[in-house]
């Protein structure tokens, strides 16, 4: 709910659809599993062990969850606005792709408490950028953003392709990738956790004030309320449609940026395993909260990091990871149309125009 | 089909002890009886959230009681097999608000579309002849050929009562039919009425106009809290007993003390202005007005002769292409906020879409339109969420919004209390200029009174009310100066102008 107070008692009420609808996407899943002739009870322990059995598991389960949160936040801000925002694979690309270009193509030299920052900001300016693209076509053209954002997706995939065989390709030229990131643009580590998974947790807070303490927050959800109603008082919802794409484009930028300075330290076609759009499932998870994107996003991540295990341990494909995913989005959703807020239960919904 | 039988029912429907909970123990419905005779024209009155919808909704098999029993022309109805399809196939039949009909198919096309006796082609001259025979049995004259979306709203409803009356309505239900009619129209929807009760068919007249229901109805049952509270021959009541039976209490007439005329600065002036309109009728066209502190000036019309495009205009969300808005003798950007500063303040009729957010809460809404420069509740670009609550709860109290909890979305209050809401808030910083645009569109009438009696407040005060509005009976009561706007230009309307005049300038019959 959009309501200026948000108690505990509605903190927990929000979190019990959610609850239920990963468990019975488990579940779901459970019986699938046991119907193709595996043992679910064994698939869940490999699940669990590969994504929480362990410190290195855990660390798994942290570095895939740190690109959910960010390109979750992203999706979650974006949809309070009203605008529906399916780019976010494509702005964690071109972030990725600017901030591979900072580090090894233009500062390869510079002093090196220069060098992280600028690479940093560079990835979240390119997502801001291509989603301020979408963002510009929407406030000037009406170019529907879903249909932006998913062809600006593939322009992503096809400008990071390109880069990698051509001006971005590493001096050796054996392979389609870049040359690895100096030290000094990667991102201070613990050993695999890098620094960057703080920030997003930061940038989690950030976006819960934005959203709902600041007056930037207040008409990008009363945009995302009602457009009409925001025009008459004076809020544009171009404008404000504009702004988020630019801004959630950064967060997903930063994801990608992150991805290289911190996880792999060079950039190649398929470093994004589908995070933007997992984030999706990451941000309905969370009923668009930005905190509760940090529970959800550790869930997706969960998820990624045990799946492997679970093919090694217990043979089940990691593709029935992917069902999960798609399970736990369409039960939550389900759950959340299923369950009426306190206050409709007291009234039937008005008719729009009718008697009365 | 409606079924043959012998003789002719005494009852097109009885309704019995009809109880509705949504939920436990807050019935919406407790225990109503409602009888409409064959052949008459029954009125079903009552205010908002009295039941009438519910009721209706019952009729037509959308909702099943919880309690009470129906019968339709003298036959007990099975309650629960009685669905959609049932109810049509017992011969009810649902004229709504809004029409039904497809608007690019022609009344044949329309009257056939949807016709299960039909069959699976479509016979245009077959057609056409059983769409006359209808329309000449009923006496009900809809120019057949032509697009639904041509006619004119009288005709639209003539052919909505045609489609009902050809699938075998023996008991039609007409949901505020008046609300998109000028009076003339009104005036022959009557009579049609009129002439299907003579046909041997029943009608059930929804509204909460006493006037029209002293007019046409043969017998009137009053709603009030889930309750019928009365049910009696339209002769033994006048407006002033039935609106006491509806309200459950006294409703005094409108008080509009003589204003003495203003020597100061106009309060707004409109001259030249010109904007482009959703269509070509609805294209604004050098409108020039002038409106005086202390003064409402009544802006009357029908739907669609431009009243949106000035409203948004005057609101500042429609770009004019040519002309001046002034407000205190100052021309004003015509933008949201500089017109919100000058002291122009906007309540709209259309809560949903242009005055409130419903999924906000009443804090919420109240510092809507401040978000940009109120500093009361916005400072150095951060949310007081506090102060939003008190002052929310503050209005809420002193204007009797129920619930006062600042925390309660939009969506859970009548539309009644919204508009509450909505009034308290424009009226909040005292604007020098309110502009109303069909202020008490769907409220009940204690909520509708409650708004003239703020508008009235408003004028008393020296305030200017730029009233707009499609019900003639309100800017009649109000105004102290009433022009018409037609075709997106105003045209004058002589003091002391009655119904008929009006509704003649509006059709833009009047002599040139």
């Amino acid at each position: 709910m959009s309501s200026l107070a948000r108690g505990p008692a509605a903190l927990v009420r929000d979190a019990v659809p959610p609850t239920l609808a990963v468990l019975g996407a488990l579940a779901l899943v459970g019986v699938f599993v046991a119907l193709l002739g595996y043992a679910p009870g064994r698939a869940l322990t490999a699940l669990l062990r590969g994504s929480l059995g362990s410190g290195a598991a855990w660390t798994a389960t942290l570095l895939k969850a740190s690109p959910l949160l960010l390109t979750g936040l992203a999706v979650a801000l974006s949809f309070r606005c009203g605008v529906w925002n399916i780019g976010a694979e494509g702005q964690l690309l071109v972030g990725a792709l600017c901030a591979t270009a900072v580090a090894t193509r233009t500062l390869p030299g510079a002093p090196a408490a220069l060098v992280l920052p600028a690479v940093v900001l560079a990835g979240a300016a390119g997502g801001a950028l291509i989603g301020a693209v979408a963002g510009a076509l929407r406030a000037t053209r009406g170019v529907n953003e879903v249909i932006s954002t998913i062809l600006l997706n593939f322009v992503a995939i096809q400008l990071v392709a390109l880069a990698v065989h051509g001006p971005l390709q590493e001096a050796a030229g054996a392979y389609p990738k870049s040359d690895a990131l100096p030290a000094a643009a990667m991102l201070p580590a613990i050993g695999r956790l890098h620094g960057g998974l703080a920030v997003a947790l930061a940038l989690a807070f950030a976006t819960q004030l934005l959203v709902f303490r600041s007056a930037i927050g207040f008409r990008l959800r009363a945009v995302g309320h009602a457009p009409r109603a925001a025009r008459f008082a004076g809020i544009s919802p171009e404008l404000y449609g504009w702004l988020v794409l630019a801004l959630a484009g950064g967060l997903a930028g930063l994801a990608g940026a992150f991805e290289v300075a911190g996880v792999t330290g060079t950039l190649y076609e398929r470093i994004s395993p589908g995070t933007g759009y997992t984030a999706i499932a990451v941000a309905l998870l969370a009923r668009l909260h930005p905190l509760s994107v940090i529970p959800s996003a550790l869930f997706f991540g969960a998820l990624e990091a045990g799946a492997g295990a679970m093919q090694r341990e217990a043979g089940v494909p990691a593709v029935v990871a992917q069902m999960v995913q798609g399970l736990v989005v369409l039960l939550s959703v389900g759950l959340s149309v299923a369950r009426p807020p306190r206050a409709r239960g007291l009234r039937t919904p008005e008719p729009k125009r009718g008697i009365d | 089909m409606p079924q043959a039988t012998s003789r002719p029912a005494a009852y097109a429907a009885r309704l019995h002890g009809v109880s509705k909970a949504f939920v436990p123990r807050r019935p919406v419905l407790d225990g109503v009886d409602l009888a409409v005779r064959a052949g008459e024209i029954h009125a079903l009155l009552g205010e908002n959230g009295a039941g009438k919808s519910t009721l209706m909704k019952i009729l037509v098999g959308l909702l099943r009681p919880d309690a009470g029993s129906i019968s339709l022309a003298d036959a007990p109805v099975d309650l629960d097999r009685f669905t959609p399809a049932e109810a049509v196939r017992r011969g009810i039949g649902m004229v709504h608000q809004v029409s039904a009909l497809v608007p690019a198919m022609t009344v044949v096309e329309n009257l056939a579309f949807g016709d299960a006796r039909a069959g699976l082609w479509f016979h245009p001259r077959r057609a056409r002849r059983a769409a006359e025979r209808l329309a000449a049995r009923f006496q009900l004259e809809v120019s057949l050929d032509r697009r639904v979306e041509d006619l004119a709203m009288g005709e639209r409803q003539r052919a909505e009562i045609l489609r009902a009356l050809g699938r075998g309505a023996r008991l039609l239900i007409l949901d505020e039919p008046t609300s998109v009619l000028t009076p003339r129209e009104a005036e022959a929807l009557f009579a049609s009425l009129r002439g299907l009760r003579d046909a041997g068919r029943a009608v059930i007249f929804i509204s909460h106009k006493l006037s029209e229901v002293e007019a046409v109805a043969d017998r009137v049952t009053i709603l009030r809290q889930g309750k019928a509270t009365a049910s009696l021959s339209a002769r033994e009541a006048d407006a002033r007993e039935l609106g006491r039976l509806m309200l459950g209490r006294d409703v005094p007439p409108l008080e509009r003390p003589a204003r003495t005329p203003s020597v100061a600065a106009p309060a707004l002036e409109i001259r030249g202005l010109c904007a482009p309109g959703l269509s070509e009728a609805s294209r604004l066209r050098e409108i020039d007005l002038r409106l005086d502190p202390g003064e409402i000036l009544g802006i009357v019309g029908i739907d669609g002769n431009g009243q949106r495009e000035l409203e948004e205009v005057l609101a500042g969300v429609r770009r004019p292409t040519r002309g001046d808005v002034c407000v205190g003798g100052r021309r004003i950007a015509p933008r949201p906020r500089a017109l919100r500063a000058a002291g122009l303040a906007h309540l709209s009729g259309d809560r949903d879409g242009a005055g409130l957010i419903s999924a906000f809460t009443l804090a919420e809404n109240w510092i809507l339109k401040g978000s940009h420069d109120d500093r009361r509740f916005f400072r150095r670009g951060w949310l007081d969420r506090a102060a939003a609550r008190r002052a929310a709860r503050a209005a809420a109290e002193r204007f009797g919004i129920v619930p006062a909890d600042p925390d309660a979305p939009i969506a859970s209050l009548s539309g009644g209390n919204a508009q509450k809401l909505a009034v308290a808030r424009e009226l909040d910083g005292d604007p020098s200029v309110l502009v109303a645009v069909n202020p008490t569109r769907g409220l009940d009438v204690g909520s509708a009174r409650f708004v003239h009696d703020e508008l009235l407040a408003r004028r008393r005060s020296g305030g200017a009310v730029l009233l707009i509005s499609t019900d003639l009976d309100e800017v009649l009561a109000l105004s102290d100066r009433i022009t018409a706007l037609v075709r997106g230009a105003l045209a004058a309307v002589p003091p002391g102008s009655d119904r008929a005049a009006i509704g003649a300038i509006l059709l833009g019959e009047a002599a040139a």
